[in-house]
């Protein structure tokens, strides 16, 4: 937690010249221009404050909480020229380094027409919530479960048996397995909402329908920049308005999930292509006047490699729903809420059946405050649950400050 | 900047009784135009965006001349205005907007997508949701000010809308000229205002029937 204490100067510091009178509108929020539109830098900083975690049901890693975190991007697109676009994301968290986040080539081969390659480390074409996660983007300080919780699985450490698996369940935050690498680390959460893939991405959009696809290094769980075991993952998404306001979206994927290293310990040389995580996804969205609600549901499942008895009830299965929604009491004032659980598929021990994993439950409620256009206060309070783990219920109260540009 | 609530009334004007009202006209010239607020970077977009917004910098030329103090007798209201401000190719039309107290601006949406007007100036906080195109929700401007307005989806548009407690203000056209008519015979200050920035108080005297001419160089 060092590194939280280190970004607390600069936290403070983003505060304080933050300060100005409530509703002013004098903050710069319009992007940096430079040669007359080629490269335009726009930048996102959120901090968010909340007591400890014990439970670890908003960490994304061992180090870093998504409701005690000092965030900042610095956002940039140069254009080329109208076919050509390069766009980077450099992110910093808690003041670490920067590295980045995002960085892809966008080329459009017809310009009259919504065809998009993008090439790089591109965006995530699984679900919907995966590229709203600015904080600017986010009703809430909170995630929803399937793009944050983590899981007790790996892709670089397998459990050889039923019994080594369920002796994680509630434990995704530090998981240790003794086939592959045997250091404690963090799991994955169904969809990965910290990390963008590495490959090619195909978008076209009309007036009433988008659709991608896009071939990549990692699986919508583990994300990679460098590829770990030759495989490459598909993924599709299609995205249909019938009117105005009523968004209906779809995703699949499907891709090598276990590492080479982790695959070969576990079963020899040659077999890593048949440990897949494949996921399906539906999300909805309607907004109208003053209220935006969606529902998002994800199915994933991983086949793990078999090693030992008791064997593993493939594919392990997680299922997961999120609602959410948020209503606009007044002019810069509003409020939000999302439920959210994830339940897992059943696998038998040596004493017991049981769920993989514990299944978790989360309901957050808040709402934000804009002190101006771009620099919104945010409060919310969280209930979790967990079936299993050394924390089953936790409350949490957070505060986030937000400022865009 | 100059606030536009300091408009107040004066007692500058000369035989209000039988005077018969001038014109206050000139030019307004721009060193530098403001650009158009360009898009954030989409990074987290599957795609580049679908249709361009409209890169207007003759509008953004327009700018405002005002009388600081007005004459006895212009708060003197008529009928309540009635304006219009467009949402096209994700760009407000018009840019500037400028109405007297008591207006009620109707703003329309004629793209296919949503839009969600907002501000949260001082002068008029307001917010009218989102909605689709083809339809109009008005908002009454009844405090004299500017109000900075907003779309809440889509972060470039954006507009000025200056509120005024008298009629004695005009916008300029394609060529920087403007002209205020009915101005009482007297001793006036005039503003030129253009995105935010505003020039010095100038005085000027309007003469019996007559033309005063007052340029103004901003930025």
């Amino acid at each position: 937690m060092t590194t939280w204490l280190k970004a607390t100067p600069l936290a403070i510091a983003i505060v304080a010249a933050t300060s100005l009178p409530a509703r002013a509108q004098t903050l710069p929020s319009e992007p940096i221009v430079f040669g007359d539109g080629r490269l335009t830098i726009g930048g996102d900083a959120a901090v968010s404050f909340a007591p400890q975690d014990p439970g670890f049901f908003n960490y994304t890693d061992y180090e870093h909480s998504t409701l005690r975190i000092l965030r900042i991007d610095l956002t940039a697109a140069l254009k080329a020229d109208d076919h050509l676009s390069f766009l980077a994301d450099m992110r910093s968290e808690n003041a670490d380094s920067p590295r980045p986040y995002a960085l892809y080539a966008r080329i459009r081969p017809w310009t009259h027409r919504a065809l998009d390659i993008q090439i790089g480390r591109v965006p995530p074409t699984f679900g919907a919530f995966a590229r709203r996660t600015y904080a600017s983007d986010n009703f809430l300080i909170g995630y929803p479960l399937a793009y944050q919780y983590l899981t007790s699985l790996r892709p670089d450490a397998v459990p050889a048996s039923a019994e080594e698996l369920l002796k994680m369940r509630g434990r995704g935050w530090l998981a240790s397995y003794s086939i592959g690498d045997q250091t404690p680390y963090r799991g994955v959460p169904l969809v990965s909402a910290f990390t963008w893939d590495t490959g090619v991405q195909v978008h076209a959009a009309s007036d009433r329908v988008d659709a991608t696809a896009s071939v990549t290094a990692g699986t919508v769980s583990n994300p990679l920049f460098h590829d770990d075991n030759d495989g490459k993952q598909v993924a599709g998404r299609l995205a249909f308005r019938p009117v105005i306001g009523l968004v209906l979206g779809a995703s699949a994927a499907r891709g090598p999930f276990v590492s080479r290293t982790a695959a070969r310990g576990a079963v020899g040389d040659g077999n890593e292509g048949r440990f897949t995580q494949t996921a399906w996804g539906a999300d909805v969205e309607y907004s109208r006047d003053y209220y935006v609600v969606r529902v998002e549901t994800i199915l994933s499942d991983w086949t793990l490699p078999i090693v030992r008895a008791p064997n593993l009830n493939l594919p392990l299965r997680a299922f997961s729903t999120s609602v959410e929604g948020r209503y606009k009491i007044q002019p810069g004032l509003y409020v939000a809420a999302r439920l959210d659980h994830i339940g897992f598929s059943q696998i038998t021990g040596l004493t017991a059946t049981d769920t993989w994993d514990a299944p978790v439950t989360r309901v957050e409620v808040g709402g934000g405050y804009s002190l101006q256009r771009n620099l919104v206060l945010k409060l919310s309070y969280q209930y979790n649950s967990r079936d299993g783990g050394r924390v089953h219920t936790l409350n949490l109260a957070a505060a986030q400050l937000v400022f865009w540009f | 900047m100059v606030s536009l609530v300091a408009v107040s009334a004066a007692g500058h004007a000369a035989g209000a009784t039988a005077a018969r009202p001038g014109t206050i006209r000139g030019r307004v010239e721009l060193r530098h135009v403001p650009p158009p607020v360009e898009r954030r970077p989409s990074i987290a977009e599957l795609g580049g965006p679908t249709s361009a917004a409209v890169r207007d910098l003759q509008d953004r030329a327009r700018a405002v001349v005002y009388l600081e103090s007005a004459p006895r007798g212009a708060f003197e209201q008529s009928e309540p205005g009635r304006a219009m401000m467009d949402q096209r190719n994700e760009t407000f039309v018009p840019h500037v907007l400028a109405i007297t107290t008591g207006t009620t601006v109707d703003f329309t949406n004629s793209d296919r997508i949503y839009h969600n007007v907002f501000s949260l100036s001082k002068t008029e906080p307001f917010d009218l949701g989102r909605y689709a195109v083809g339809h109009s929700k008005p908002q009454r401007f009844d405090h004299p000010g500017i109000v900075r307005v907003f779309c809440d989806i889509h972060s470039h548009m954006n507009a000025f809308i200056l509120v005024f407690s008298h009629p004695f203000f005009a916008i300029t056209d394609a060529d920087g000229r403007y002209h205020i008519d009915n101005v009482p015979p007297g001793t006036y200050n005039v503003i030129a205002w253009n995105e935010g920035v505003s020039s010095e108080p100038r005085s000027v005297t309007v003469p019996d029937a007559g033309v005063a001419d007052l340029d103004f160089t901003l930025r």
